[in-house]
């Protein structure tokens, strides 16, 4: 296992897409971060914590991590290369967890370091007068925002792995995550239907705010669970994906 | 060494490996022969657990291959050379191998410059040329020093000389003692290469010899005797169960017999001989027959 691991380590960072993505992670924190912190200190006129506007910005800058996760499956069935892949590692299962293994930290360090960079940008731009001097850095506040930030992409990175491992292409991969972190859940709540809401609060775009702290669902009430329960649908959200992907993945001639 | 027992995949209804039971012998060149769609990469895949099998088994030294604990140890592998992320360098993609199989990175190096790829290793692969991947293919499969090698066209996209670096490389693997087992279409290549033939069509076993033997039993491989006598030794061959054509004046053609025979028997008979030689079918005037009739069978079956 440790061999494996190893070698998805040497692959992940072995390709220009990471670094691509890493860069874009960074990039896209900073602004939104930044746009998000902005316009709250500025319609709301009340103090903010400077690392806040991080956890609402992970519903949009998880893309260009989704895309890294992705990239460490699905580029492996487009360039075929999973064929040497599993022949160096015919226990495939080793193979799906190896790369998990390996998203998940990489992920979480992106999240942790993009969101300090950001919150410390957030910081220092909304510390001038004209913000009125609503912005305040609190430790306590600061570790909990970049810790579960850093938490909700490993996880959603596990589960874009999962994904692709059950759908093998770029395309079809993105879609299909694209539509469970984002798509799905707000077309349920655009519904209004009281159990179509129940069910996309249950989808990781809210549980991953639920378990971030940032409690709102949207339609002006509050997320009716814990940050512990939000934790749970997150992980099981990424449980179900890595599965599906580990039965296609055994099952299926690579 | 390399054993198929009743090996079969089917797609549906259409079964593209067909009830395979052969040995692979190590200290050997095997050459895996078939045309288009016969099966060999298939077959390769199965070895290799790419692909699960409908029925029957594929051991690699006793074992099937995911029970082999470092596989790149004991196989090594070249199925298609281009199937290596394009953005990733030649050494990075070594590299990933080698951790993965516990084997020292130093040996990464080793095969490089082996297959003379050092100067071109840091290039991303998706820059290589078909030769060069090729070259990076056969470095992979040699990393983990292994057992059984097995090639999939190797020569493919091979300059003259790569083509005679491979042969060379298959040949000193199998003096080395290890199985080698490699499939092309390049008749004339087998031919200076392989020790041991398997020939499928349609996922069947058509043969599986020894390269002399392919080529002394096709019915191209004659005795040529010319003879000013050649009515009277033409009588005699065939009743001593020779199959005898007449093809010039002077000239026979004689098949079903060795040459020392037909030497033998002219003497008996007192006739003058004025050439006796063998004529040896190519590899591929045997391999058409061979694969003609498994056409013909694959019609009627």
């Amino acid at each position: 296992m440790t061999n494996t691991v190893a070698s998805e380590w040497v692959k992940v960072w072995s390709v220009r897409s990471t670094w691509w993505c890493l860069a874009a992670t960074m990039v896209l924190m900073v602004l939104t971060a930044l746009t998000l912190g902005g316009s709250a200190v500025t319609e709301q006129r009340q103090v903010l914590d400077a690392s806040g506007p991080v956890v609402s910005a992970t519903s949009f800058v998880q893309f260009s991590l989704v895309a890294l996760a992705m990239l460490v499956i699905t580029s492996e069935y487009s360039s075929g290369s999973i064929r040497s892949t599993l022949q160096a590692t015919p226990i495939r299962g080793r193979v799906l967890a190896a790369k998990a293994l390996v998203v998940a930290p990489v992920l979480f360090v992106a999240g942790v370091v993009s969101g300090a960079v950001a919150t410390a940008v957030v910081y220092v731009v909304l510390s001038a007068e004209v913000f009125g001097g609503l912005v305040r850095l609190e430790p306590g506040a600061l570790v909990h925002d970049l810790v579960t930030a850093g938490v909700f992409f490993a996880l959603v990175g596990v589960m874009t792995v999962g994904t692709g491992a059950a759908l093998r292409g770029a395309a079809g991969t993105l879609t299909v995550v694209f539509m469970l972190l984002m798509g799905l859940p707000l077309l349920l709540v655009m519904t209004g239907v009281p159990l179509a809401l129940e069910i996309s609060l249950r989808m990781p775009m809210f549980a991953g705010l639920a378990f971030m702290g940032s409690a709102d669902n949207l339609t002006g009430g509050p997320i009716p669970y814990s940050a512990g329960e939000g934790l749970a649908w997150l992980v099981g959200w990424a449980a179900v994906a890595l599965v599906a992907g580990l039965a296609v993945l055994r099952r299926r001639d690579a | 060494m390399i054993s198929l027992k009743a090996l079969t995949k089917k797609y549906g209804d259409h079964a593209a490996v067909d009830d395979l039971t052969l040995e692979i012998k190590p200290g050997a060149v095997t050459g895996f022969l078939g045309p288009n769609g016969a099966g060999k990469s298939t077959t390769m895949r199965l070895i290799l657990g790419l692909d699960r099998p409908t029925s029957g088994v594929a051991l690699v030294g006793g074992v099937p291959y995911h029970r082999l604990k470092e596989p790149l140890r004991t196989v090594g592998a070249l199925l298609d050379a281009r199937a290596m992320h394009p953005g990733r360098s030649g050494r990075a993609h070594l590299r990933a191998l080698a951790r993965s199989n516990g084997i020292a990175v130093g040996r990464v190096a080793q095969v490089l410059e082996m297959v003379g790829m050092e100067p071109a290793a840091g290039k991303r692969a998706g820059a290589l040329s078909l030769g060069m991947s090729q070259r990076l293919g056969i470095a992979a499969a040699l990393l983990g020093d292994p057992e059984v090698l097995m090639f999939d066209e190797p020569v493919n996209g091979l300059d003259p000389d790569g083509v005679r670096w491979v042969r060379q490389l298959m040949r000193s693997l199998a003096d080395e003692g290890r199985t080698v087992f490699v499939s092309s279409h390049l008749m004339s290549e087998m031919q200076l290469t392989a020790d041991h033939l398997v020939v499928i069509g349609k996922g069947r076993l058509i043969m599986d010899a020894p390269l002399p033997e392919v080529i002394a039993r096709s019915s191209l491989t004659a005795v040529v005797v010319r003879t000013p006598y050649a009515g009277e030794l033409a009588v005699r061959l065939a009743a001593a169960g020779g199959e005898v054509t007449r093809t010039g004046e002077s000239e026979l053609q004689v098949t079903g017999m060795a040459v020392e025979r037909v030497g033998d028997l002219a003497h008996e008979a007192g006739v003058r001989l004025h050439e006796l030689r063998t004529r040896e079918a190519s590899l591929e005037q045997a391999y058409r027959e061979l694969t003609e009739s498994s056409v013909e069978y694959g019609v009627r079956g």
